[in-house]
């Protein structure tokens, strides 16, 4: 394997790792813009979608199809999340909606606890998918599901965007991001606003979980707890609540993590994550904003 | 038993009306109360859940044979869901409140270290069926005591057998350093296969929960020469994953590990990318078992309704089995008397081999079992103890 070829394959290792992130952190950010809250929720609304798929699969369903059971099923459950905990204590003080969200963060897990119990279960991806291509000789690798993956990134993204600069319901969650009470005095509906937002974000939470466990190869209950960790430094280093910043954080993080495997040296690795969070507490420090939004203050 | 006394004499009359289907506590004395925390859920689930009810048998056969000392067993057990805050908790639950005499845990050297201060503190002696670090009685103290080998003795079988067996004279090492299970494996691993004449090709690390090994793969892929296996100190959770993203790139090479792979997710979730994969283990639990450990297996089939899972079942069961013993032997119910007794340990025939302390030494010295996977199946590679052992 010649040194571009290596290097190729890294790039494309960091791709597909980065759009992972990047698919969990743009949903973070979606709810953080319009409610300023950190849904620590948003991993176990993936393990949702993905333990549905995964039934639907066990019952028949082809993959695709079952995919849009999991992100359908992941939906709701940002919707009732919402309504249910959210709502109630929307004009709460910061520190009482951040333990709501931990407290369904728990209820959720212990729930997906009590159902599949917390031994991991595997996850029955399609074998063709699991299949590999092997260009230049097999120097360069890369599987179906992780052509899947980016693909489905992209698209979503895609519709996205569209989504919240071509729509009136989109442009209004933007609006209400930006300033609530400010949209709220020239008379948009705020509450189906940020339902609107709940639903959405909640969307992507269960198209990534469902990706991320087909990667995995395995759900469990507690499985979102470490694509939210890097969700959210993804988010930080991008801005927190900037979609567009969530994107990119989600993609340099990726590349971070496999350039320091890839060409540090070998003594260097094991530090990996101590170099990611000490960039993040740089980030934090340095240009709280993030990427995206240079100098705004962000609470958390 | 060579004599019986009125107590045990009682025992056994009660014990006789216990299994014909009283169905409640026959016994008239108050149970000798054992402590049984394990990791139910979470990381070490797939092991300690086996474990349990391997421990579980080996109490209900114990109190079916008139229990110890004339007194049933009784396993006070909790979930510590494999993480040490709880751990420290139920510890505290286990010895304030329910008052147990000793204490049989874990199937990995983290939990034990995050219980043994407390059990330490409190002078309860803890049997551990499956924590393999054998440095856990010099770091912990003397209460402490291993009813499995030593991670020395099993990477030593593991180094040797790939040098012996397979044939492999370069390797790759792959190691997780998220627990001190996997660095410890492999820090002896290296130890032995280099003293056997064996050449690393280059070495990478990981931590425990990432699902990502692409950028480790495409550096084996990327060497000048290729390894003729690679070791890859690791829990079932990640060895899984690095061998579906190995096989994935087209690297078809043997993978050897550790009794951490001893668990049914590396043949569920692994499928055909677990092929030409060997781990140590404590047991070869499967078809072709011997008449001992076969018994096991019906009993264990009987208990519930599935087959032993893996080499955690047996050990759950040698250990329970080694503590009654002991507090047998102790002749009363005293948690220092007990201590000693197990120490004094020689001879007990386990399941998963023969268990005895040499004096001072609370790791036993055991066979260790090498499992291969071919065409979707276990099966016992080889049976040894290593010839060279790096000091714990």
């Amino acid at each position: 394997m010649s040194g571009f070829e290596y290097i190729l394959q890294q790039v494309i290792n960091a791709v597909s790792l980065g759009s992972l992130y990047a698919l969990v952190a743009v949903g973070l950010s979606i709810v953080f813009g319009v409610l300023k809250l950190t849904n620590f929720a948003h991993g176990d609304v993936m393990m949702v979608g993905a333990f549905t798929t995964v039934l639907l699969i066990g019952v028949g369903v082809p993959f695709i199809p079952a995919l849009f059971g999991g992100i359908i099923a992941s939906a709701i459950a940002g919707f009732l999340i919402e309504r249910i905990a959210y709502r109630p204590v929307r004009n709460a003080p910061d520190v009482t909606r951040l333990l709501t969200s931990l407290a369904v963060t728990y209820i959720l897990e212990n729930v997906g606890i009590l159902i599949f119990t917390s031994s991991p279960h595997n996850f029955p991806l399609p074998d063709s998918l699991n299949e590999s291509w092997q260009l230049m000789g097999g120097a360069i690798t890369f599987t179906n599901i992780n052509i899947l993956t980016l693909a489905l990134t992209l698209l979503s993204l895609v519709g996205l965007g569209w989504f919240i600069t071509k729509t009136t319901l989109g442009l209004g969650m933007r609006a209400a991001s930006e300033d609530m009470s400010a949209a709220q005095l020239v008379g948009l509906d705020v509450n189906r606003l940020i339902v609107v937002a709940f639903i959405v974000a909640s969307a992507f939470a269960g198209l990534a979980g469902v990706l991320w466990a087909a990667q995995a190869g395995v759900v469990q209950p507690q499985m979102g707890f470490t694509p939210l960790l890097k969700a959210f430094v993804a988010a930080i280093i991008g801005g927190f609540g900037s979609i567009s910043g969530a994107l990119v954080g989600g993609f340099m993080l990726g590349a971070l993590e496999i350039l320091i495997v890839a060409f540090l040296p070998d003594a260097i690795t094991p530090y990996r994550d101590a170099i990611v969070f000490s960039l993040l507490i740089a980030f934090l420090l340095f240009r709280p904003g993030g990427l995206m939004q240079p100098n705004r203050e962000i609470k958390l | 038993m060579t004599h019986i006394t009125r107590r045990t004499a009682l025992g056994l009359g009660l014990s006789t009306a216990f299994i014909l289907g009283t169905n409640g506590s026959a016994f008239a004395a108050d149970p000798i109360k054992i402590g049984f925390p394990a990791n139910l859920t979470g990381n070490a689930a797939s092991l300690d859940g086996p474990m349990l009810n391997g421990g579980k048998l080996a109490a209900a056969e114990i109190n079916a044979a008139g229990g110890v000392l004339g007194r049933p067993i009784e396993l006070v057990v909790y979930d510590t869901k494999s993480d040490a805050t709880v751990i420290s908790t139920v510890a505290s639950q286990l010895i304030d409140s329910d008052k147990v005499i000793s204490i049989v845990a874990f199937s990995d050297s983290d939990s034990v270290l995050a219980i043994g201060p407390q059990i330490q503190k409190a002078q309860i002696p803890l049997i551990t069926p499956g924590a393999t670090s054998p440095k856990l009685p010099s770091q912990l103290g003397n209460e402490v005591f291993l009813a499995c080998f030593g991670d020395n003795v099993q990477a030593a079988v593991g180094a040797e057998f790939a040098l012996n067996s397979l044939k492999a004279k370069t390797g790759y090492l792959l190691t997780d350093i998220g627990t001190e299970y996997t660095t410890l494996l492999s820090d002896y691993f290296v130890k032995t296969y280099e003293h056997g004449g064996g050449k690393l090709l280059g070495q990478d690390s990981y931590k425990t929960g990432d699902k990502s090994f692409t950028a480790q793969i495409a550096k084996i892929k990327a060497l000048p020469e290729a390894p003729g296996f690679i070791y890859a100190a690791s829990l079932v959770d990640e060895v899984t994953l690095i061998l579906k993203q190995l096989r994935q790139a087209g690297i078809d090479i043997p993978v050897v590990g550790g009794d951490g792979y001893d668990s049914p997710l590396l043949l569920q979730v692994g499928g055909k990318a677990a092929e030409n994969t060997f781990f140590t283990t404590h047991s070869y639990i499967g078809a072709g078992a011997t008449p001992k450990v076969q018994a096991f297996m019906d009993a264990y089939k009987a208990a519930n309704k599935v087959d032993p899972e893996n080499a955690f079942a047996a050990l759950g069961y040698d250990a329970v089995k080694l503590m009654a013993d002991a507090i047998k032997r102790a002749g009363e119910v005293d948690s220092a008397k007990i201590r000693d007794a197990i120490a004094a340990t020689t001879g007990l025939d386990g399941v998963t081999g023969t268990i005895t302390y040499r004096p001072g030494i609370a790791v036993p010295d055991k066979s260790v079992s090498v499992i291969g996977v071919k065409d979707g199946k276990l099966f016992l590679a080889s049976e040894a103890a290593p010839t060279f052992v790096p000091e714990p």
